[in-house]
């Protein structure tokens, strides 16, 4: 990584001089779901996403200690690692840096967090961590869930005992996170004491777990009232006896997941109602306000319009990402990634693409990083190839309207077809990886699950809606520039038209400009018209098509697109008529004849289920798979399967009489 | 015997364990070390995975791995 950009600077800050005045690094480091992300989130006031599951952080984080905790110092969360021989490419990376063979990241300290319920394993990669001869801190977590499995633990004597620092901590709450600083700091004034009885215990997993055992015993730090096989925990006991039941198992499961999509349709209604009577009343103020011509139409139709229409959609995308929130941190991802193991491998996928294939739900690029955590290549990229098939938010508005369209004023009938759209796109993603598996790419060997359950937590309100608004704040900031670019760019092209085709207006102050009503001079209009004969077997016109195309910005860009394309501004109180009465009532030019029909409905909702219109997710397949073959191949094969099934759909439905 | 045969909530011992090297370090580096208690908790729907308790901890294991873990 000796790039020549970086190498000037880097190479001065990095020299011994500048050491003293460079703030102090520190990494967090552990087992996959010790806790790390949270206590990163207490010491940074950040708000990294965390969840109840091995494996959710992926990548390196970066951030600095709150400014009451004193002299600020550079924290780096590093992901999960299950043991010091790296498995899979993001443990590999955690490997990196604490051994120092990362290119630019060199800690000076170490704080390494450990789950208290699983302390021997946890303290076995403790070791590793102590070994690399800096300053280290246990921060010991999920304290309040040792109670549960009668156990109480000694945070002195078990520092005594291994020789290093340990404070308890609850990252949730923020409990102990300034304790952390506070003898980090001590830590790394003191002289580095490599020779630490935590440093000391062996390499060899059966030594290591024999001699962390022995230290624990002789310190008394801690207190169990049963022995440890017998009761992990008995609320966790007893929920898994239900969850995980031979016959309740899977009902539960899909109803968790009905539940989970139908409620996004149920729950957002009346803050849907309330943002679109918010954007209808500022576009008619703007027309009120500003002088009556191009530029106030602009700004009504063009960006009030066209940005609200899509925002209307907000309220269901919170909805999705606070009940994704909640569900990661119960604990139930990991039961649902055990319950369909059998199933998904027999596909050639894994239990743990589960949880990959949800997250697509939301938003497919973390999706695409998350399945970093599947160990076996084979299974990490057919999950990659069927993760743009799963429903992600920027998805729901086009459902959202397509549905309302279909069926008008049936909110409960449509969110429990939004849900079967959700549920489908699972089972047509684990059919396409079915398929691929058996044809394309070959097993080489088989994986292994040995995975663990962690133990269940309520949780708790503050953090589940900080991580659920900057989950959602992130969502605005990616859509954002590109609905209102193109709103405003397709309101030029669909109000202006070539200067020959345009009558000349009286006055002369709005050259160019078409009322919206010659919509079919404009030049979105000559653009729509060269791809027409493309969209005619899907049964819609070229106002449709414009949408379609710009949705390859972000789907969401559909639903503007349409707002603008379909809006008629005669009147001010066509200006409030309601995007869904306008494609409703709207025909195909000279023609009394409906372009929104059951059929041709049914067709865009197939076309956009399957194809990639996400360039994003283009370029991080790209770079996890480290080639544009995969990428390029993915953007091909779901596009053209969505345009021709959807033009089989509207074909077949119309052979039935069904218009 | 391996743990695929082992009664539900009944407690083991693992003796040693039988496999890939590999995948068997992964286990020990788990804790599913010989000569410590372990007890199958849970038979997910279709009997796959087992839901195995160990050192406190509970761990899925795919019914492949379960007979690489003799136990008595």
């Amino acid at each position: 990584m000796a790039t020549l950009s970086a190498a000037p600077d880097e190479a001065e800050s990095e020299s011994k001089l500048d050491q003293k005045s460079k703030p102090l690094t520190a990494c967090l480091a552990g087992v996959p779901n010790a806790g790390k992300t949270a206590l990163m989130n207490a010491l940074t006031g950040g708000s990294f996403h965390t969840a109840n599951y091995p494996g959710v952080t992926v990548t390196i984080s970066r951030g600095r200690t709150r400014p009451e905790f004193g002299p600020e110092i550079a924290l780096i969360d590093l992901p999960g690692v299950h043991s010091a021989r790296a498995a899979s490419p993001e443990e590999e990376l955690s490997c990196q840096v604490l051994e120092d063979r990362h290119p630019s990241i060199h800690p000076d300290a170490i704080i390494s967090v450990i789950d208290a319920t699983q302390i021997e394993r946890h303290l076995k990669f403790a070791s590793f961590t102590a070994r690399r001869g800096k300053p280290v801190v246990l921060a010991l977590t999920m304290i309040d869930l040792l109670a549960r499995s009668g156990q109480s633990i000694n945070a002195s004597k078990l520092s005594e005992a291994l020789g290093v620092s340990v404070v308890c901590v609850d990252g949730r709450t923020g409990w102990g996170a300034e304790e952390v600083i506070s003898i980090l700091r001590r830590e790394v004034e003191k002289p580095a004491s490599p020779d630490s009885a935590l440093a000391r215990i062996s390499d060899d997993p059966v030594a290591a777990y024999r001699e962390i055992r022995e230290i624990i015993e002789r310190s008394g730090a801690i207190k169990k009232s049963r022995p440890l096989v017998v009761a992990a925990d008995s609320v966790t006991e007893r929920i898994d006896r239900i969850v995980l039941n031979r016959y309740l198992g899977f009902p539960i499961f899909f109803a968790v997941l009905v539940a989970l999509f139908a409620s996004i349709f149920w729950a957002a209604q009346p803050g849907m109602d309330f943002v679109e009577w918010g954007f209808a009343q500022t576009g008619a103020l703007a027309l009120r306000l500003l002088p009556e011509g191009a530029l106030s139409r602009f700004i009504a139709e063009g960006l009030i319009g066209g940005v609200g229409s899509v925002a209307v959609f907000f309220p269901q995308i919170i909805i999705l990402f606070f009940l994704m929130t909640l569900l990661e941190d119960s604990g139930y991802l990991a039961r649902g990634a055990a319950l369909v193991d059998r199933p998904l491998s027999h596909l050639g996928l894994h239990g743990r693409s589960f949880v990959p294939m949800l997250s697509g739900f939301a938003c497919a690029i973390p999706a695409v990083l998350a399945a970093r955590t599947i160990p076996q290549r084979r299974e990490r990229l057919l999950t990659i190839w069927i993760i743009p098939l799963m429903s992600c938010s920027a998805r729901l508005p086009v459902y959202a309207l397509l549905l309302a369209a279909l069926l008008p004023g049936k909110a409960g009938r449509a969110g429990l077809v939004l849900a079967g759209i959700y549920i489908s796109s699972l089972l047509v993603g684990a059919l396409t990886a079915g398929l691929i598996g058996r044809f394309i790419l070959r097993r080489e060997s088989s994986s292994m699950l040995a995975m663990e359950m962690p133990l269940y937590r309520k949780p708790l309100i503050k953090p589940t809606l900080r991580i659920t608004w900057s989950r959602s704040a992130a969502y605005l900031k990616k859509a954002g520039m590109p609905i209102i670019l193109i709103s405003a760019f397709l309101w030029l092209l669909s109000n202006f038209g070539p200067g020959a085709r345009q009558p000349v207006s009286e006055d002369g102050s709005q050259p160019g400009l078409v009322a919206a009503s010659d919509l079919d001079h404009s030049f979105a209009a000559g653009i729509g018209q060269t791809i027409e004969p493309a969209l005619k077997p899907m049964g819609v016109d070229w106002r449709v098509g414009v949408g379609l195309i710009s949705a390859f910005a972000a789907r969401e860009v559909f639903v503007s697109t349409m707002a603008i394309v379909f809006h008629v501004a005669d009147t001010e109180e066509n200006q409030q008529a309601g995007l869904l009465e306008n494609i409703r009532s709207a025909t195909f030019a000279g023609t009394s004849q409906r372009v929104f029909t059951t059929s041709s409905i049914l067709g865009l909702i197939v076309f956009f289920f399957f194809s990639l219109q996400c360039l994003s997710t283009v370029a991080v397949v790209r770079s996890e798979t480290g080639s544009w073959k995969m990428a390029g191949l993915q953007l091909l094969f779901y596009t053209g399967l969505g345009y021709l099934l959807s033009i089989a759909v509207v074909q077949s439905l119309r052979l039935f009489g069904v218009e | 015997m391996s743990l695929v045969e082992a009664l539900k909530n009944r407690r083991y011992r693992i003796e040693r364990l039988e496999g890939p090297e590999e995948e068997c370090r992964r286990l020990l580096d788990l804790g599913l070390t010989p000569g410590e208690e372990t007890s199958v908790v849970q038979a997910v729907p279709f009997g796959d995975p087992l839901v195995v308790v160990v050192r406190g901890m509970r761990i899925a294991l795919r019914r492949r791995e379960a007979a690489w873990i003799k136990i008595h």
